[in-house]
């Protein structure tokens, strides 16, 4: 039988179809009512954690084997983890990758320091609430770094090397929490082959002091092509690759060593069509021959957040969906 | 091209496209979706309200005005439930606690009748300045939609861009002389940029008018100079929310088009004062000559309220006024 897996974020809004105006749902309206100082933070902890315990058992009820908070706490994965730091603050809007979404530029003003945990009492509740493994996610250094302005370090590496050891504090943290699966993404990378050894030796910093039994590695939005074997290098256990927007990463499969793990993004976390089982099945089928189950994953591409909420569930039968009859 | 035909020797004023709404047609758009009053009466306040900011401009003597898509709820949304092959969808999240509602291509995607050019008329009969048409571009249009039905990004792209054609026709055999065509998506794939170029050329090949784009939210040093191969006679950039770094470029590539020069930030409640104005408008001046620039904020300015868009866009005017009086 072979595991399915999310990436990490799901979306926050409900199903629903009503033209015109948007659904004024619970978190959206607490977030406006917090602004005008009509809610408390505490209002607002209490609507996020609904929405988690929500978002986890849609997953679960799809079917899914290792399941994540859907990130319905943040807006993306950079900017909440930038903006806890010390030396860290966030300026104009700037497009997420080639999405039509808009973050918040981190600009690093000053020396980048530990403020305590982002995302540990986050993974603690998702965890009281699941019956699945939670998987922990965070972002790489190298992609906080690249989506970043750095105004101190004026060096590059200093800066990747200063976020990896706050990033190491956080995934320590999330290990003595218990969670047993780290994912941490780089999807920067795939635009910057030439930042490879470098974003290793970041890499290297975040997980040095970890036991736990899976580091996952994410890139996504492209393919992998140009960091070709060496990506495989990275000090991580499973490796997850997008075959949605990286068609090419196919010719990577026969490169991933014996004692790696893939986590295959197969069904398209951007687009709304339903890709048909027998099409993304014949896939998988060569992936579970290679593989087998026991080095094998499915997942959708990214995060889901891209979709409607109707869509990501659907996406998410449907990966389980093909998950099984690949492994019968 | 015909020649711009404007009054004065350039640094002519205009806005990039949508205008705040007034509280009461906000209030009446959700009232309309909720099913709580008519169609007749949400038009007459979207009426109301576009003979407002006309008004507005005429009041502060704009160059160029727009209609302020006072009826429009987004840029690709509007063209979506315009266009058959498009559909609305569902919610996803564009920024912070912004959602919108993503179009869906489920058919070939045409055009079956004009969808702009009666608000164009409405607007143009309120004043005596040219007003813009305006048209959001066909990358932009397929690039914020899901695709259902194509699964080949240039076969879509080229299908919205027909479409975006005929509108463009309609539009200038009513009388526009300038035509807008956004394309705020042209920089988010640099390697879709030829894409970009053969929609753009479909859409203004046949056209006599004024024609720019307005490009935004990119990273400009990959999108220069490549973007003066898009085929309009002027472009349109935000400039204001990144300290003017993009004019930098300008001295290694010059600038071969007419330049909208963005010198206002629309997503900063801050109001820019007229000399920070007025010196990106000199900054631009060494670059360009005045009878190539255009002066308006460096996007739409519906994000605002009504009041700091009337701000800035009295600032921008006084700006420019300041710059017109030493030449």
């Amino acid at each position: 039988m072979i595991n399915t897996t999310v990436v990490g974020s799901y979306p926050k809004p409900p199903s629903g179809k009503k033209p015109g105006a948007s659904i004024p749902f619970e978190l959206r309206r607490v977030l406006r009512s917090l602004e005008k100082g009509e809610a408390s933070v505490e209002d607002l902890h209490q609507a996020q954690d609904r929405l988690v315990t929500e978002v986890i058992s849609e997953q679960e009820e799809a079917g899914v084997d290792v399941v994540t908070d859907g990130h319905v706490r943040w807006d993306d994965l950079v900017t909440p983890f930038a903006s806890h730091m010390a030396g860290i603050e966030l300026s104009g809007l700037l497009r997420y990758f080639d999405n039509n979404v808009y973050y918040r530029r981190p600009v690093c003003v000053g020396p980048v320091e530990w403020r305590g945990p982002v995302s540990v009492d986050a993974w603690r509740y998702a965890d009281s609430v699941a019956t699945k493994p939670v998987k922990a996610v965070i972002p790489g250094p190298l992609t906080i770094a690249r989506l970043s302005l750095d105004d101190h370090y004026s060096s590059h590496e200093k800066f990747v090397l200063a976020l990896a050891r706050v990033l190491a504090q956080e995934a320590f943290e999330l290990e003595a929490a218990g969670a047993r699966i780290i994912q941490i993404d780089e999807p920067a990378l795939l635009d910057a082959p030439e930042d490879l050894p470098l974003a290793r030796r970041a890499l290297g910093a975040v997980v040095a002091e970890l036991k736990l039994p899976q580091v996952v590695l994410a890139t996504y939005f492209s393919d992998a092509k140009r960091l070709g074997a060496d990506l495989f290098d990275m000090p991580a256990d499973v490796f997850h690759l997008d075959f949605v927007s990286g068609p090419e990463n196919e010719e990577l499969i026969s490169l991933i060593p014996p004692e790696s793990k893939l986590q295959a993004g197969v069904l398209d976390s951007r687009n709304t069509l339903l890709e048909s089982t027998s099409d993304v099945g014949a896939f998988v089928h060569r992936l579970f021959e290679e593989f087998g189950a026991d080095r094998l994953s499915l997942a959708p591409s990214a995060g889901l957040e891209f979709l409607p909420r109707d869509k990501a569930r659907s996406k998410l039968e449907r990966l389980t969906q093909i998950a099984r009859r690949a492994g019968e | 091209m015909s020649g711009i035909d404007l009054p004065g020797a350039g640094l002519w004023t205009t806005s990039v496209g949508s205008l705040p709404k007034p509280p009461y047609l906000t209030r009446a758009r959700a009232k309309y979706a909720r099913n709580e009053i008519a169609r007749a009466e949400l038009r007459e306040l979207e009426r109301q309200a576009t003979r407002e900011w006309i008004d507005f401009q005429n009041s502060i003597d704009t160059d160029v005005v727009v209609d302020g898509e006072q009826y429009r709820g987004d840029m690709v949304a509007f063209f979506a439930e315009e266009l058959p092959g498009l559909e609305i969808g569902g919610l996803v999240r564009a920024y912070g606690n912004r959602y919108y509602r993503k179009p869906v291509a489920t058919g070939p995607v045409g055009r079956e009748h004009a969808v702009t050019v009666e608000w164009w008329e409405f607007a143009q009969s309120l004043t005596d300045k040219p007003v813009k048409g305006m048209l959001t571009g066909p990358y932009t249009i397929c690039d914020w939609s899901f695709d259902e039905h194509y699964g080949n990004r240039r076969a879509f792209v080229l299908d919205v861009a027909r479409a975006i054609r005929d509108e463009a026709l309609d539009l200038e055999a009513a009388g526009a002389r300038f035509i807008q065509i956004d394309e705020p998506a042209a920089s988010t794939r640099m390697d879709e940029f030829s894409l970009v170029i053969e929609a753009m050329e479909i859409i203004t090949a046949p056209l006599r008018a004024h024609t720019i784009t307005h490009i935004c939210y990119g990273d400009f040093h990959d999108a220069y100079p490549k973007m003066l191969d898009i085929p309009v006679d002027q472009i349109d950039l935000e400039l204001a929310n990144s300290d003017y770094a993009l004019l930098q470029s300008f001295g290694e590539h010059p600038f071969t088009r007419y330049l909208g020069l963005g010198v206002s930030d629309v997503h900063s409640h801050v109001l820019e004062p007229v000399e920070t104005m007025v010196e990106g408008i000199r900054r631009a001046l060494k670059l360009l000559p005045a009878d190539k620039l255009f002066v308006d904020p460096d996007c739409g300015l519906k994000t605002r309220t009504v009041e700091e868009a009337q701000a800035k866009l009295t600032n921008i005017k006084k700006a420019v006024d300041i710059v017109r009086a030493e030449s």
